[in-house]
């Protein structure tokens, strides 16, 4: 997870909401990303969860365009996507072929916390009010999510199998 | 002709509706998205994009992108980027592939296209491996590393990208990784828009035969940016120094940008054309050269 050029601080309303909105279109898309790996390597348990997990961050991004455009109508944005990278979003080395449907929660699961850490780590320096309400309820959603995927987990028979790795070829000479 | 700037290129009009098939946690998964960033914040319409590579996982990246794309020859992605290059000096020429499409079986090419100084920007997906071919040994892999074609460990010093491209004077060199996508993407931008040759490294892991070290929590546990070290771009030798590192360290940023890129082949070739065209014969006498009166 990274951030750069935010100065929370002097962070508006606006620019948080903006951000929220960001940080959720990134997740989106990774998920989906995902789930075409999976789909690409004949995984589609996981393919589905991925999906699935894109579906509950579109629906989130839309809540919250929809809070921000009753605000601020079409203001234009001042913050960027390159100044996030991977706040909700799973990281790229999470994905692995074959995985189980266990496994990717438990990515899942990692993405949900890295949220977590972003939304609590900058509310100590959040000077406005209604932005540090914002990001308490964020964090708040977070913590509710992390408590779903835990709860979906849960469901899963424990695994004693083989793990995805065991799958992989062994490097072989030409 | 480059079109007129009347649309805004978003990412995803760069790509393509080919899906990747790297296997999942590739670096090259970022690598590609970073691309995409890097084209749309260019606006160069996907037509007006020539992309080539050679052969490798990494050399498929051409195909997951809506530019012209062409898959090429094991290690002869430069040169054919160059024919391309000079036949249409208009479209903007990006040539990629792996550490050993461009050290090993290209590593002759790179030299000339630098003393060229072709406006193309090389992007090399350095993984230490070859990974298509299920992992043998690469001209960028570990001394002692272990290997299907290296059972007891490499005896071989690797070869240093950043050294090598330095060394032969390119005017951009820099490097990147998937610990920091933004920053990947801010890099290829800059090296498409510097004018002549850009090189840029990135590293990115093999997920399947790479390194436990090298995967991106090794990476991001070594990786260091430039700009924090408080390196300056424009100073080759300082960058020659930093470049050492590489193996040990993973430097993100720009090791060297020429402050006075020298023209281009293209800038030569064109000015010796518009010389030359005022004592070409017209084309409708071209034959009175082999026909005697």
């Amino acid at each position: 997870m990274a951030v750069r050029s935010i100065d929370f601080t002097r962070l508006s309303l606006m620019d948080a909401l903006d951000l929220a909105i960001l940080v959720e279109e990134e997740a989106e898309e990774r998920y989906i990303e995902f789930a075409e790996q999976m789909e690409q390597h004949h995984t589609p348990e996981a393919a589905k969860f991925f999906r699935l997990m894109a579906g509950n961050e579109a629906k989130h991004g839309e809540e919250l365009s929809e809070r921000r455009t009753q605000r601020f109508g079409a203001e234009p944005r001042s913050v960027a996507r390159a100044m996030i990278f991977d706040v909700e979003a799973p990281d790229y080395d999470a994905a692995r072929a074959f995985m189980s449907p266990r496994r990717a929660m438990e990515a899942a699961l990692d993405s949900e916390r890295k949220a977590q850490v972003f939304f609590k780590g900058a509310l100590p320096a959040i000077q406005d009010p209604l932005v540090h309400d914002l990001f308490s309820e964020l964090l708040g959603e977070e913590v509710q999510h992390e408590a779903l995927v835990h709860a979906e987990l849960a469901k899963l028979p424990a695994e004693h199998g083989p793990r995805d790795e065991d799958f992989v070829d062994e490097p072989a000479a030409q | 002709m480059s079109a007129t700037l009347t649309h805004e290129y978003t990412p995803k009009d760069y790509k393509s509706d080919l899906k990747p098939i790297w296997c999942p946690g590739c670096g090259d998964y970022s690598v590609v998205q970073a691309i995409y960033r890097a084209l749309a914040a260019i606006g160069r319409p996907p037509h007006e994009i020539a992309f080539v590579s050679g052969i490798g996982c990494s050399s498929r990246i051409p195909g997951y992108t809506t530019a012209y794309g062409f898959n090429s020859v094991h290690g002869r992605a430069l040169p054919i980027a160059q024919g391309i290059k000079l036949a249409n000096p208009d479209l903007l020429v990006l040539a990629a592939g792996g550490d050993g499409d461009g050290f090993s079986i290209g590593g002759g090419h790179i030299a000339h296209m630098i003393r060229r100084n072709m406006d193309i920007a090389y992007i090399v997906m350095d993984n230490q491996i070859y990974g298509l071919t299920k992992g043998q040994l690469s001209p960028t892999s570990q001394k002692g590393r272990v290997t299907s074609t290296s059972r007891l460990g490499s005896l071989e010093a690797p070869v240093n990208p950043l050294l090598y491209v330095l060394a032969y004077g390119a005017g951009f060199v820099a490097q990147a990784a998937p610990t920091d996508l933004p920053g990947m993407a801010g890099i290829i931008e800059e090296a498409i828009r510097y004018p002549g040759f850009a090189f840029v490294n990135i590293q990115s892991p093999c997920v399947t035969y790479g390194e436990e070290s090298q995967q991106i929590k090794g990476l991001k546990a070594i990786s260091q940016n430039l700009e924090d070290l408080g390196h300056n771009p424009a100073d080759r030798l300082a960058a020659m120094d930093l470049a050492q590192d590489y193996g040990t360290k993973l430097h993100l940023g720009v090791f060297y940008r020429n402050p006075e890129p020298p023209p281009t082949y293209g800038d030569l070739v064109k000015e010796r054309q518009e010389f030359q065209v005022k004592e070409a014969i017209p084309r409708e006498r071209i034959l009175d050269l082999f026909i005697k009166k």
